[in-house]
């Protein structure tokens, strides 16, 4: 235990001493639980550069079933840039390296032979903006069954929507105008619709990139309501920046500082009494 | 702030300051105001000389006169085949009903000057009235025929009237008998079909722009169906596949440079290759089309990228998360975004095209083409060079000619632009 | 001593909790010097000083009152986490346990109106001389807890904890040798029942001293150590 003794004037600890001088941290070791047994994803000594620049340092860490897990940290800390690694995004990004061992249901996801097509149709992402494609309400939902080639029929496919809408909470709301745009729905409407779109294809893990950071605070509490429920069939990582919300809506925190993953543990322990220093002055609020 | 400043600034009375903040102000709104009206006024006057000396090119001077389709005269028999009707000398018809007209004239010049009074089409009316209704053999029809350029210039009074005879187009006698027959009921205006009905001609009163109009017309084509494909593609690969390196750079550079290219150096390179090393027809819309094409593709990758990363990126990020492939996105999703500024692009492109000359003057599409092109391997005109052809003549007449080419073309300029308009007002999307 | 409630980005959450972590040691204070004045008046014969301190409870609630309203307002405008909120809800139970001193310390003022007030009444001077030893014990046993949570000296505070043990010794022994003032003279035994309740209260005092020190540990370690030994405290603080 680090905070267990009164520390002498002056002294901050090794790690805040690193931060300091603002640079990376370089490899970590992790405090806590950051281990499973019977994990849904499990990453082993994932790194990710960016050209020469290195963003995540070894990061090793397991996704439960059935459990939300917290990634928090401070800007570019690289929390969402390991999100992105769990589905490949980062493909996209020109020069993003990503090294070390991904396993989802422990097939290897991250190597250059691996199907990003299928992986991503088992991993769903919800993004921090919502970005419904600007088509009906309907055909959001239904293009991905449709680019997967899940159904058969069109009564097949009509039922996956009613059902991915209802799962998501939304179908109450849209019921009688399937054929509207989606992008005329509000704000919280719309991110409820991409969080269909994403369970439309069933997949077994959801990575939500600060889902309500744009969302006003009732739209907010339905998704966190509606991530509560999800948890029960799905895998679910969210990225967010509201400390409030990642003590709220998850079973565990995982806490990322300069590209390391600091500390990771039930979030009963991390908001009450994180081991380390640094936990401890972030989700206090304690970072000039 | 430091005690110093805040005193001068005491010192200093406000309202005068802003007295003189406010006098800036006005000035600088009055200067950008008269900017906007000298822009104005010289569009004003340009428009207001083109229309005024174009617009009368839109009316011709007709002439009546009676003519009796004498057997006769036309040297035919009573019942004649049309082979014959076709092989009459209508001219002579028509100058021996001339003198049937107007007896009083008989001195043989001045039988000529009356002659000239009236269009060298006056045979080509007569045999168009008798080839198409062969019954008028024997009858007496009163036929109205168009003005030669010269009485049809005085009346409309495009050429000075009172000067000394030797400088005016028209004699004393003749435009005595313009004055008798517009006097008599004999002279009318009619809407100048022929502009829009048939090419090139040597004598102003018959020319019109319906050559120069399909030559474009099919200029055009040719460069949309090379240039926009094309110029898509190359922007969809630059935007969404091609990597970020110092090559895609400096293709990146070349393309807006080659924007900025005269573009009469795009002619030179279609005469040197297309013409002169893989030797495809000259003065066609093939190869005015194609060297067009060279010409619209850097203005429509341009815009086409415009309009790609336009779309944001959270579309693509949600496509691809999905598990839609790069294509997939790219067709489903980033596409149907882009296109109308894609085809606002393209259309623009266009329109600058179709204003070209100098690049179609290298390859030949100058020629005197009489006949209406057909397809796109025909010699063919352009209507920009139709109309540099008329401003270069010396003949009076082509000057409303001119004019009214330039109104054609402005024309069809105003209408292509509302076209992108209108495709980017009916496909723009919200998202 | 760095000071833990320092380096918030937002000023005046720091300010607050300061605030308040200040108010509580003020209330510290005032509760002491009551319990000190209590044990005196019982010394002095002074019912008058006696009556001074039962007024003066008026202020430790006031105190109470104050920090129970601002640890409202902070936890709903701040919603403190971690050592913050550790630190929101010990100054919240100090402050009631300091109340409940202050309330005791009332009742050991009482004692001496009781005795003094009516002449007819002849206090035994031996039995108060066991009111005053215990007073002053315990009146160290919360100035030190109090330290220790200024300190957030985690020792300090098992410090309090083991006395608060010695205290219960000194309570038992202290009740023996009342009792046999009561088996010399059955005649006290009216004045000892008051005695013994008034020695009670301040063993009270001491009970609360040692929660006290166990909000400490809480606040340091965020274990909440309350109904543990102190060789399991000791034990873990050692790891």
């Amino acid at each position: 235990m680090i905070d267990s003794t009164p520390r002498a004037p002056g002294s901050k600890g090794v790690l805040a001493d690193t931060l300091e001088q603002d640079a990376p941290l370089g490899s970590v070791q992790t405090v806590g639980e950051a281990l499973l047994e019977n994990p849904s994803v499990s990453c082993r000594d994932v790194a990710v550069h960016y050209g020469d620049k290195q963003a995540l340092f070894d990061i090793n860490l397991d996704m439960g079933t059935n459990e939300v897990l917290a990634l928090i940290g401070p800007s570019g800390c690289g929390k969402t840039t390991f999100l992105r690694c769990i589905n490949r995004m980062n493909d996209t990004i020109q020069g993003c390296r990503v090294s070390g061992t991904i396993k989802i249901d422990d097939e290897e996801i991250n190597h250059a032979d691996a199907d990003v097509v299928s992986l991503r149709s088992r991993v769903g992402m919800v993004f921090q903006k919502p970005n419904p494609f600007p088509k009906s309400i309907y055909d959001n939902i239904a293009y991905g069954p449709r680019i997967h080639a899940l159904t058969a029929s069109n009564e097949e496919l009509d039922q996956i929507v009613e059902d991915s809408l209802k799962r998501a909470g939304l179908w109450k709301e849209v019921a009688d105008r399937l054929q509207a745009p989606g992008t005329g729905l509000s704000g919280g409407q719309q991110q409820r619709l991409c969080i269909a779109r994403a369970i439309a294809v069933n997949p077994d893990v959801i990575l939500m990139d600060e889902p309500c950071s744009a969302l006003d605070p009732i739209a907010t509490a339905r998704i966190e309501e509606l991530i509560d429920e999800l948890r029960e069939n799905f895998t679910i990582a969210i990225v967010t920046h509201s400390m409030q919300q990642a003590a709220r809506v998850s079973q565990r925190t995982a806490y990322f500082h300069m590209g390391s993953l600091v500390e990771v543990g039930s979030t009963d322990q991390i908001f009450t009494n994180p081991r380390q220093r640094l936990t401890e002055d972030y989700i206090t609020g304690r970072f000039g | 702030m430091n005690k110093a400043s805040h005193v001068s600034r005491v010192g200093r009375s406000p309202s005068r300051l802003n007295q003189r903040r406010f006098r800036a102000e006005r000035r600088f709104r009055r200067l950008g105001l008269l900017g906007v009206v000298l822009a104005l006024a010289s569009v004003v006057f340009l428009l207001g000389t083109i229309f005024s000396s174009g617009y009368s090119a839109f009316w011709r001077l007709q002439f009546a006169v009676d003519i009796q389709f004498d057997p006769a005269l036309m040297k035919i028999t009573e019942r004649p085949t049309a082979e014959e009707l076709q092989e009459v000398h209508y001219l002579a018809l028509f100058r021996k009903n001339l003198e049937r007209a107007y007896p009083e004239v008989k001195k043989r010049s001045e039988r000529r000057k009356l002659a000239q009074m009236f269009s060298e089409s006056a045979p080509d009316v007569l045999r168009e009235l008798v080839l198409a209704d062969p019954t008028l053999v024997g009858e007496t029809r009163r036929v109205w025929v168009l003005a030669s350029s010269s009485a049809d210039m005085i009346a409309k009074g495009n050429a000075p009237r009172d000067i000394e005879e030797k400088r005016r187009v028209l004699t004393d006698q003749q435009l005595a008998w313009l004055d008798q027959w517009e006097e008599e009921g004999l002279a009318r205006n009619r809407f100048n079909t022929r502009f829009f009905t048939s090419g090139p001609s040597r004598s102003p009163e018959l020319a019109g722009l319906a050559g120069a109009i399909v030559g474009s017309a099919l200029t055009l084509l040719v460069t949309l169906i090379i240039s926009f494909p094309v110029g898509v593609a190359a922007a969809v690969y630059l935007e969404e596949y091609a990597p970020k390196n110092r090559i895609s750079e400096i293709i990146e550079v070349n393309i807006n440079n080659l924007a900025a290219v005269p573009s009469i150096i795009f002619g030179l390179l279609g005469l040197a290759v297309l013409l002169n090393f893989f030797g495809l027809p000259r003065g066609t819309p093939l190869v005015g089309g194609i060297v067009l094409s060279l010409m619209t593709l850097p203005t429509i990758i341009i815009a086409s990228r415009a309009a790609l990363k336009a779309v944001p990126p959270s579309i693509r990020d949600g496509a691809l998360a999905m598990g839609a492939s790069p294509m997939q996105t790219v067709f489903h999703h980033v596409l149907p975004l882009a296109m109308p500024g894609m085809l606002t692009g393209t259309i623009i492109g266009l329109a600058q095209a179709l204003g070209e000359t100098a690049p179609l003057l290298m390859i030949g599409m100058f020629a005197f083409v009489a006949d209406i092109p057909s397809g796109v391997v025909d010699q063919a005109s352009a209507l920009p060079v139709q109309i540099y052809l008329w401003a270069e003549s010396s003949e009076r007449g082509y000057v409303e000619l001119t004019a009214a080419g330039i109104m054609v073309i402005l024309i069809f300029l105003v209408l292509m632009n509302l076209l992108a308009v209108f495709l980017r007002k009916k496909f723009e999307r919200r998202w | 001593m760095e000071n833990p409630i320092k380096g918030h980005t937002v000023e005046s959450f720091n300010e607050e909790m300061q605030r308040e972590h200040k108010t509580v040691l003020e209330m510290g204070a005032l509760v002491r010097s009551q319990i000190r004045a209590a044990a005196k008046t019982l010394q002095d014969e002074d019912p008058a000083a006696a009556r001074k301190v039962i007024d003066d409870d008026a202020k430790v609630n006031e105190l109470d009152n104050e920090v129970a309203a601002h640890v409202e307002q902070i936890l709903a405008r701040r919603t403190p986490v971690a050592s913050d909120l550790r630190e929101v809800l010990t100054v919240s139970k100090i402050a009631t346990d300091l109340e409940r001193c202050g309330d005791e310390a009332g009742r050991l003022a009482k004692l001496t109106l009781h005795f003094f007030e009516h002449p007819d009444l002849s206090p035994n001077f031996q039995l108060l001389k066991e009111v005053s030893t215990v007073a002053s014990f315990v009146e160290m046993m919360l100035q030190e807890s109090l330290d220790a949570f200024d300190a957030r000296d985690t020792y300090g505070a098992c410090e309090v904890i083991r006395k608060a043990e010695e205290l219960d010794g000194e309570f038992r022994s202290a009740l023996r040798r009342l009792t046999t003032f009561v088996l010399e003279d059955a005649r006290t035994i009216g004045q000892f029942v008051d005695v013994v309740l008034a020695v009670r209260a301040l063993e009270r005092i001491g009970g609360h001293a040692k929660n006290i020190g166990g909000y400490v540990v809480y606040l340091v370690t965020g274990r909440d150590v309350r109904h543990e030994t102190l060789d399991a405290i000791l034990r873990d603080l050692a790891k």
